[in-house]
């Protein structure tokens, strides 16, 4: 470069160089920099809400109501999105990061215990105590309730009844019922072996979707993985036989089932039921809803049951909550007042995202007239309205392998974690084990995952 | 004056190599090196989660992860996983790039085409490939119906499973072995291949004779690579089969992650993946003492 570049204030690698030593010194230090605030800088207050919930519909009514809350108070709430499966990993590396959320969902808890005894949460206790709710979902533990539920994601069963009239069958009631109208609902048209339509899709991969969707039989069959000093009794001489019976059942129902079921996650079945594939499918309410957008032909040609034990006497559903927490930091007070106005004035038109999706565990919002006017509760009220009924009906069992045991504890969480009961079933028919020895195997499994 | 000149110019290049070099170790030490080094501390402690007040307990993480046949059973999952995933990327790496060498019409139409797999997201590639093998749906699935093959299990016994997943990663990564090796190709001397034929070697016999002795550094570098990127390979098992079923398909990076993710035991993951870094680098050093480095 020519001395008159120089002085006209051209760029030298001089010049080029302190620039960007600067702005590297600059990036670095607002990386490391402690107490320069980043986001809570820009407003007077800014809180970090970290979402799961990924539906548009239920961001778009989040994002609206931080901005009312923004215009009312100055108070301004910055959400974030990310997949259900990863908030937990995200919400302790922003603790550990020293940049914590304020507020968030969680989907275990397990979780929630380990953040409340480790001090990161406060107490929503305060903003519980205004509602009813329902069974199995505050978890309280130290006498506080550390989250707030918006979901129960209760699992149950549907079936076609229109092909049930057709071929003159009933509801069924027992396990051996269920498998006979699985079998009598299959279609091979070509007689090639490629069934047209199969029985049931039940996932059995090594995931969330199997402990979910798969094991609510066994509930039903009064099956418990802990006695009351948290030993595993998956193979004690009460539990043991049930879950033999429960294994002997699932290899019958299994030869029903279209192949892959390893690798199917939450939305095949759904799908598989809509497309007309299986007869029958577990879900929650929100199968309603897309049947409605998908399959408008199935609307009014399916009932739904809980899932039903051996001898036809329990039924239970398999649930799969999710929930608010407030994250203990120095914006605790205020997040605790964002989220009693958010719960005061939103909470109805958040569940309204997935109106028959988002089950509610506040037990005032059923007879909430504002939730009940939303459309496709007004029609398919006889859905919501069955599973208003498993809420209140002492009888019915609403279980999940991640809250079983005498308490709030994460030892259910690591059992769910381990895969021990999915890789049980995978022992089971694809392995083609001896129901004993697939039981011996998952008890051990379980035994490990909490040594 | 010239070597004034000569001398402030190699004083100034000198100061930029300083510089980047600087800047590269600053961005090594502070990406790589830092949170390895965390990595190996956790793996000294017992801590539930990343919030939890660690414990010192020294190398039980160690012992237990030694002790544990699930340990084992990942690590040859991975070796296997790594070993045939290389071999068929190298395989059909050198088979594709000696046809794409050849003259032939649209040529360079076909060499675009056959880099797409590499430069598609291994997100979408791995969930593509599920929708297409999904037992009842599947087009490959329904594919072979067609052919009188029904209900192929294509994730349900261990063995297909892992010829599933090995299967996707030659598909994915093979393009990235060809482009090397067609490159490399363009570099053997056209004069060794007319020596060949004064030799009276036929096709196969210049290929062994002539093209893979002068490709064995791109070799030994492919092999390398590929094999360091397979053996740590997480995104295509975990997306396609979370390492079922019955962990047949799950080696020590999905171990790892679950023990630190999903089984509250971050010093246990930490331990899993500091000795899966100590295996292998321990078959990379004797890689190197194997087959060095050419140096010219």
């Amino acid at each position: 470069m020519s001395s008159t570049d120089k002085e006209k204030g051209g760029i030298t690698r001089r010049k080029f160089v302190k620039v960007a030593g600067a702005a590297g010194a600059a990036g670095a230090l607002s990386l490391v920099g402690p107490g320069i605030p980043f986001i809570h800088g820009r407003a007077k207050v800014t809180l970090r809400f970290l979402n799961s919930e990924p539906d548009a519909d239920s961001i778009r009514v989040l994002k609206v109501a931080c901005a009312e809350y923004e215009r009312k108070t100055g108070v301004k709430v910055a959400l974030d999105t990310i997949p259900a499966g990863q908030v937990y990993s995200k919400l302790t590396a922003s603790i550990n990061a020293g940049r914590p959320y304020d507020i968030s969902t969680l989907i275990f808890i397990g979780d929630t215990l380990l953040l409340a005894r480790e001090g990161q949460l406060v107490p929503v206790t305060s903003l519980t105590k205004k509602h009813e709710w329902g069974p199995k979902i505050l978890f309280p533990f130290d006498n506080e309730v550390w989250w707030y539920p918006f979901d129960y994601n209760l699992c149950t069963m549907f079936y076609r009844e229109d092909l049930y009239q057709e071929k003159g069958l009933k509801a069924p009631d027992t396990w051996d019922s269920l498998v006979e109208n699985c079998k009598a609902l299959m279609l091979d048209e070509n007689k090639d072996g490629m069934y047209e339509r199969y029985g049931i899709a039940l996932p059995i991969g090594t995931g969330g979707p199997a402990s979910y969707m798969t094991f609510a039989f066994m509930w039903a069959e009064g099956v418990e993985l802990f006695d009351d000093k948290w030993n595993i009794i998956l193979d004690s001489p009460t539990m043991g036989p049930k879950v033999i019976r429960y294994l002997d059942f699932f290899a019958e129902l299994y030869k029903t089932m279209p192949a892959g079921m390893t690798q199917i996650g939450f939305g095949p079945p759904l799908n598989l039921f809509a497309s007309g594939r299986i007869s029958h499918t577990v879900y929650t309410g929100r199968l309603v809803t897309n049947l409605e957008k998908f399959a408008p032909k199935l609307t009014d040609k399916y009932k739904m049951i809980p899932y039903p034990d051996s001898k036809g006497v329990n039924k239970a559903v398999s649930f799969g909550y999710d929930a608010w927490v407030v994250v203990n930091t120095k914006y605790s007070e205020e997040s605790m007042k964002f989220m009693e106005w958010f719960t005061d004035n939103h909470y109805i038109n958040f569940l309204h995202t997935v109106p028959l999706g988002f089950q509610p565990p506040r037990m005032d919002v059923y007879e909430d007239i504002r939730w009940r006017a939303h459309p496709m509760l007004e029609k398919y009220w006889w859905v919501m309205e069955q599973m208003w009924d498993y809420l209140k009906n002492p009888n019915l069992i609403i279980a999940s392998i991640d809250t079983q045991g005498p308490a709030v504890d994460i030892r259910p969480g690591k059992v769910f974690n381990s895969f021990a009961l999915p890789e049980m079933l995978q022992n089971k028919v694809l392995k083609g084990m001896p129901s004993e020895e697939c039981l011996k195997i998952a008890a051990a499994k379980m035994r490990k995952a909490l040594a | 004056m010239p070597s004034s000149h000569h001398s402030n110019s190699t004083l100034k290049s000198d100061w930029i190599i300083k510089f980047f070099l600087v800047i590269g170790l600053l961005v090594t030490g502070l990406f790589i090196v830092l949170p390895l080094i965390h990595a190996i501390q956790l793996s000294f402690y017992h801590l539930e989660s990343f919030v939890s007040e660690p414990q010192w307990i020294g190398l039980k993480n160690y012992a237990k992860a030694l002790h544990d046949p699930v340990f084992w059973r990942d690590l040859l999952n991975g070796v296997i996983y790594a070993g045939f995933s290389i071999f068929f990327q190298v395989v059909l790496g050198i088979g594709i790039a000696v046809v794409l060498s050849k003259s032939f019409k649209g040529k360079q139409v076909v060499r675009g085409i056959s880099i797409l797999p590499y430069l598609l997201p291994t997100a979408i590639v791995s969930l593509t490939f599920l929708w297409m093998m999904d037992g009842s749906l599947g087009i490959i699935t329904l594919g072979f119906a067609k052919i009188g093959i029904y209900n192929v299990p294509w994730f349900e016994t261990p063995f297909t499973a892992m010829a599933t997943v090995i299967f996707i990663s030659v598909w994915l990564w093979t393009p990235f072995v060809t482009t090397c090796f067609l490159a490399g190709l363009q570099s053997v001397p056209q004069e060794l291949y007319d020596a060949a034929k004064v030799d009276g070697l036929s096709a196969w016999g210049t290929f062994w004779k002539v093209t893979i002795p002068v490709l064995r550094p791109i070799l030994t570098v492919i092999v390398l690579l590929r094999g360091i990127w397979m053996f740590n390979k997480f995104d295509v098992i975990w997306l396609m089969t979370m390492g079922g079923p019955l962990g047949a398909t799950e080696h020590l990076p999905v171990l790892a992650y679950k023990k630190t993710f999903s089984m509250f035991d971050v010093g246990g993951g930490a331990a899993v993946a500091t000795l899966s870094l100590m295996i292998l680098t321990a078959v990379i050093f004797i890689y190197f003492k194997l087959f060095p480095f050419e140096e010219k």
